[in-house]
């Protein structure tokens, strides 16, 4: 099902981070002995809610937090105690934090003339990095005299200019409003992609880390609940958290009725499923069967057999345009939704709200989740 | 009705507040050597102003004291508010804050007096400092300081640390962030501290009365020790000058800020006018 990480594994690891924790006035864990190895070339995300760690975890890979244990490796050389400014690593800021004193050309050159880089080299260097994000003919303006979407790439060029071997950023398109994020998104992509830089990314924005990212670590509490390419974490989720953490999902719960080496069923109070592959559970043993709202269909006709569907009511129909979600009202109160698309211009299924309909889905829609 | 009532209240205040210091704009061109006595326009005390030395001297010594005494408060305070923001943990931070804020809320008369008693005492054993220049300059940094740090600690708090951590992260070591990136965005900061401690260095009388010795008088002292033998008409001349300069000085700068402001707007709105985001 899942195509596994957009890079190869052979590629040599680039960053390694060993153990790390950092804990704050002697007893905030925020980040908890995390361990993980980032590929040259690769573009990492960590994903998690607000106070997760994610941030704290790139802070501690920029050089701005010192981290309680644990070791960070850039490249086979030891960096955990460098100080920021002499780790080969640059950062893009959420909120740019470009130096409003200066013109763009002398913020993307900010860089290079600490590291006393020959004024020729500099001008080379900045015209060319100005040329990659587009902005030639702004050079001399300074940052307020940008859009937002402009100092974006002001930032890039800034954060690319020394040619670093790690980039962080940190929630790159937070700023930005939701059209041109769309947008902005693939341009920075392929900018990362034609520098070859290798990067990790924060973001709680799950599209953002879907689009961008070849590999995505789920981060809660400080630790990583997953990692894992996108489509494997959308839909292979290890754990409830993760299923819910990463798209909508209904959640059931029930007990393991058949263990067979190529299907199970699961009995759940709202119906029975048949899952059409092993587990690595036993019989008797309570599971969660993870179900997304896209994978089902709805219908009016009761289905055939006895598994994989169950009979509710239309209590709410969200239009979203491309979509339509419906949430269904089983007889046990439990409410399911499910999303139709909208592929012709009469809504497909013809429901409206109290009409009494059948949700079912096919025997490899949905994850069985143990914890 | 209530709009004639405010418009009515404004003007009471305006003329509570302006009419002292256009009653003496316009004496300083009267002619009548009475303070209060109008006879006829002359320029007799710009006259006899040009010609009194110690006024003159005065003044000199107020400008060169408010200058000097300005740089030192500005220069103490940048360092006071930038370990005060910037290192948020060391031995002694708590005792440092509450000190460098306590001349703001200390009479002057007891600063003034306590610095007096340990100058004497100072000069009788160590036979240093003579009062004089020196020891009003000391006075005055000392309470400039205070306000200078004030200034700039609050524009220090509103500064964006990421532009520190930026500054690191590019390849700045701590005092380069200082001199590329702090610096530079607190100049604002800086010229408003040192316009407010200048002021404040100018306009004291009580603190210069404690601290000077023979043949250092400020302007104010000068002032205010005429002002009790009966007032003169040339205080007034000097006070119109003094009113004039300032004026100057206030409306030239704030020309040039609402002239910073709509160029600001304007560069705004030229950089979302462009289709190229």
């Amino acid at each position: 099902m899942a195509t596994g990480p957009k890079v190869a594994n052979t590629r040599e690891d680039l960053l390694r981070v060993e153990g790390l924790t950092k804990i704050y006035d002697g007893a905030v864990k925020a980040v908890d002995n995390v361990s993980l190895t980032v590929a040259t070339g690769e573009i990492f995300a960590l994903l998690g809610g607000s106070g997760c760690g994610k941030s704290t975890l790139l802070r501690m890979l920029a050089g701005f937090e010192t981290p309680t244990k644990g070791k960070i490796f850039l490249a086979d050389e030891d960096i955990t105690n460098l100080p920021p400014y002499k780790r080969p690593i640059n950062m893009m800021f959420q909120s740019y934090a470009l130096f409003p004193h200066l013109s763009v050309w002398e913020n993307i050159a900010f860089g290079l003339r600490r590291d006393h880089v020959p004024n020729d080299q500099i001008k080379e260097r900045v015209e060319s990095m100005l040329s990659l994000v587009q902005l030639g003919k702004y050079a001399q303006r300074k940052p307020h005299q940008l859009s937002g979407g402009q100092q974006q790439r002001v930032a890039l060029a800034r954060s690319l200019a020394k040619r670093p071997k790690l980039l962080l950023l940190d929630e790159p398109l937070g700023a930005l409003d939701k059209k041109l994020r769309e947008t902005t998104q693939l341009e920075l992509v392929n900018i990362i992609e034609e520098v070859g830089v290798t990067c990790v990314l924060v973001t709680h924005d799950q599209e953002e880390a879907m689009t961008m990212a070849s590999r995505i670590a789920v981060m809660s509490e400080g630790y990583f609940l997953q990692v894992g390419a996108p489509d494997e974490v959308y839909e292979m989720p290890n754990s409830r958290q993760v299923a819910d953490f990463i798209g909508n999902v209904n959640m059931f719960d029930g007990v393991v009725e058949v263990d067979e080496p190529d299907h199970v069923t699961v009995r759940c109070d709202e119906c029975v499923h048949y899952v059409g592959h092993g587990i690595s559970g036993n019989k008797g043993m309570s599971v969660g069967v993870a179900l997304r709202p896209e994978k089902i269909l709805l219908s009016k006709e009761r289905p055939q057999g006895e598994f994989n569907w169950c009979e509710g009511e239309v209590v709410e129909i969200v239009y979203f345009g491309d979509h339509t979600t419906y949430h269904l009202k089983l007889p046990n109160g439990k409410v399911i939704k499910a999303q139709e698309i909208n592929n012709t211009r009469d809504l497909s299924c013809g429901l409206t709200w109290g009409d009494r309909a059948y949700a079912r889905w096919n025997d490899l829609a949905m994850v069985v989740v143990t914890q | 009705m209530i709009k004639l009532f405010s418009r009515s209240w404004m003007i009471a205040v305006y003329i509570f507040l302006y009419l002292p210091i256009v009653t003496l704009v316009v004496f300083s061109f009267n002619n009548s050597s009475l303070v209060t006595v109008w006879s006829h326009a002359s320029l007799r005390w710009y006259t006899v102003l040009a010609n009194d030395a110690d006024l003159i001297a005065a003044v000199g010594l107020s400008l060169k004291i408010a200058f000097l005494s300005a740089l030192m408060s500005v220069f103490f305070g940048t360092f006071t508010a930038f370990a005060l923001n910037r290192y948020r943990r060391f031995r002694g931070r708590t005792l440092l804050a509450s000190m460098a804020s306590t001349p703001l809320v200390m009479p002057d008369v007891i600063v003034g007096l306590s610095l007096l008693l340990m100058l004497v005492s100072m000069q009788h054993w160590l036979g240093f400092p003579e009062r004089g220049l020196f020891t009003i300059l000391l006075g005055h940094a000392l309470l400039g300081t205070a306000y200078a740090t004030v200034v700039v600690t609050s524009r220090l708090r509103e500064m964006d640390g990421k532009l520190d951590e930026a500054a690191m992260d590019l390849g700045c070591q701590p005092f380069q962030v200082f001199r590329l990136v702090t610096l530079p965005l607190l100049v604002p900061a800086l010229v408003s501290a040192f316009l407010l401690t200048f002021t404040l260095s100018f306009d004291d009388v009580v603190l210069s009365s404690f601290l000077s010795g023979p043949g250092y008088s400020t302007l104010p002292m000068v002032v205010f020790s005429r002002a009790r033998l009966g007032l003169n008409p040339t205080i007034n001349a000097v006070a119109t000058v003094t009113i004039t300069v300032v004026t100057i000085a206030v409306v030239a700068s704030s020309f040039y800020q609402s002239h910073m402001e709509r160029k600001r707007k304007r560069d705004i709105a030229l950089a979302y006018s462009d289709k190229n985001q």
